[in-house]
């Protein structure tokens, strides 16, 4: 089963990419925070890791990123956050982000893109 | 008897309280809250949206969600290119008679029986594309809200609790509630930049009046301080050219003149700044004490034009401006430069002209004595309907007296040199 963890510290915006992915036979949990994150992370082995990256309680999306991509750097990781500075930008690139998408997004991009990367983990195996 | 009914929605009262918001509410972001609430709360969808055209930025975005399935504000967005946002921009679809709503269940059943198989690929792929949008979503009604033929909002619907299809009647709603919100919407929008570039006209043209006051009080000290300049070096008056305002504000106070608002300034002014001028004259002619050859007395008069010219970045000292020009003006229309008679001279200028000869003679060192004063009016009633205006001659002597009386021979320290 396909395999999405998505952090986020808005709960309707876990709940909602949860209800649409689960809808697609996606495996969906959720995290709330940093640290939350990085323990689903381990439990869960998600393929894929939707990731804010502004949240509250001192590990930001940015930090939590860098942690998952050291350990497991198979798990595709996108970026998914309002900020859209080039610097942000450049920065999540260089810890090893798969992809950068700015809210609002287009839903149907964000259903490709997760489908894309869903596609070349299994192409690799 | 007192059976349980489902809440029946009475659309024209409904209808009538909107309408009525709207023309309350002068925020529009106010006025779709409102909206989708209402909506939520009378019929309990499973949830009740609202897109929204950016303008700046050529996409749509949700202002509002409510329900169970509400979709988060903020996340998503519909480019200009989404399938929901083409259909109802371009041409609408004919074939399945939902020019003004889309219906997920009557698309589903026009893909589902074939019927629209008849399309060339590119129209069905869009009505496949539309109905994946509207699943995606769990849209089951989209309404487009237009202004001037143009897209400016959608309503997006979810299912009803018991899953039926939405009847004629409320879709009618619904489509007079969206067409009813964009107008609400692009009206306030309309005002609200109406007032915004009133506002900034406003403050703009405030700007500009007082730079324009202040520029034009910092010119007329400027002005000030020339005149008294001029007044110094000329040899026929001494004193303070404060003196020749105060006389000439008593005199026309005598005379029973108007002086409320900015007449009492334009006589002040006029009074300060006649000879102005006289900075333009040069010294050798300013400051010979008697006997001007003749070319040097044409020379002299140059000053009123010069004065003139002075004083003409004063925009809103026109009258003083008039003043200036016509102090050298006599009675009986033997003065320059125009030859203007009696009435034609401003009064102020008349009593400019009298004032300006009295404080002359008062002042000057060949006058100078104890009856210098009777000696100037004895000049000035010599003169009196010549060069001078009889009343105004009359005005000032009686003033004079009066201003003696009540403050006894200190009045004529007024007039002696320091
Ligand atoms: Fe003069």
């Amino acid at each position: 089963m396909k395999k999405l963890l998505v952090v986020d510290d808005e709960v309707e915006i876990c709940e909602f990419l949860k209800a649409f992915f689960e809808e697609r036979d996606y495996e969906v949990l959720t995290a709330r925070s940093g640290p939350e994150a990085l323990e689903a992370v381990d439990n869960f082995q998600p393929h894929v890791i939707l990731l804010d990256i502004f949240m509250p309680g001192g590990l930001d999306g940015l930090a939590v990123l860098k942690r998952i991509k050291d350990r497991y750097p198979n798990i595709k990781v996108i970026m998914v956050t309002a900020l859209e500075t080039r610097e942000k930008i450049e920065e999540a690139m260089r810890f090893g982000a798969d992809n950068y998408i700015t809210k609002p997004l287009s839903l149907e991009y964000l259903e490709k893109d997760v489908q894309e990367k869903i596609e070349v983990l299994s192409g690799n195996r | 008897m007192f059976e349980r009914r489902p809440k029946k929605i009475n659309y024209q009262t409904v209808l009538r309280d909107v309408a009525r918001s709207m023309v309350r509410l002068k925020r529009p972001e106010r006025l779709l809250k409102l909206i989708t609430r209402y909506i939520d709360r009378e019929l309990g969808l499973s949830h009740t949206s609202l897109v929204v055209l950016e303008e700046t930025r050529d996409r749509f975005i949700f202002v509002d969600s409510k329900g169970s399935r509400r979709v988060p504000i903020g996340l998503i967005k519909f480019e200009m290119n989404h399938p929901l946002v083409l259909w109802f921009r371009a041409e609408k679809g004919k074939e399945l008679k939902c020019e003004d709503f889309l219906q997920r269940s009557l698309l589903a059943k026009g893909l589902a029986n074939g019927r629209l198989k008849m399309l060339v690929p590119e129209r069905r792929q869009l009505y496949e594309k539309v109905k994946k949008a509207m699943d995606d979503l769990k849209i089951e009604l989209a309404i487009p809200g237009y202004f001037k033929r143009t897209l400016i909002g959608l309503l997006l619907l979810g299912e009803k609790k018991d899953r039926k299809p939405f009847t004629k009647s409320e879709i009618s709603f619904f489509q007079t509630l969206t067409q009813d919100c964009s107008m609400a919407v692009k009206t306030a929008e309309y005002h609200r930049s109406l007032i915004d570039k009133n506002v900034e006209l406003e403050r703009q043209l405030k700007e500009i009046h007082n730079l324009r006051k202040k520029e034009q009080e910092t010119y007329y000290e400027i002005m000030r301080s020339l005149a008294q300049e001029v007044h110094a070096k000329d040899p026929l008056t001494y004193g303070h050219i404060n003196d020749v305002e105060y006389l000439g504000l008593k005199t026309a106070e005598e005379l029973g003149l108007d002086l409320t608002g900015r007449k009492r300034d334009i006589l002040s002014a006029g009074l300060i700044l006649h000879d102005v001028g006289k900075i333009g004259i040069p010294d050798q002619v300013l400051k010979k004490p008697t006997g001007l050859s003749g070319e040097e007395r044409e020379i002299m008069k140059t000053h009123v034009d010069k004065g003139v010219k002075i004083l003409e970045p004063l925009t809103n000292f026109k009258e003083v401006i008039e003043i200036v020009r016509t102090h050298h003006e006599n009675f009986d229309g033997s003065g320059y430069p125009l030859g203007l008679k009696g009435d034609a001279i401003p009064i102020e200028a008349r009593i400019v002209s009298v004032v300006d000869a009295f404080h002359a003679i008062v002042t000057s060192r060949c006058y100078r004595s104890n009856r210098s004063v009777e000696l100037a009016f004895d000049e000035l009633k010599k003169c009196s309907g010549t060069q001078f205006d009889p009343q105004v001659v009359d005005a000032l002597i009686r003033m004079v007296h009066k201003e003696k009386v009540r403050r006894g021979s200190g009045f004529f320290n007024l007039f002696t040199p320091s």
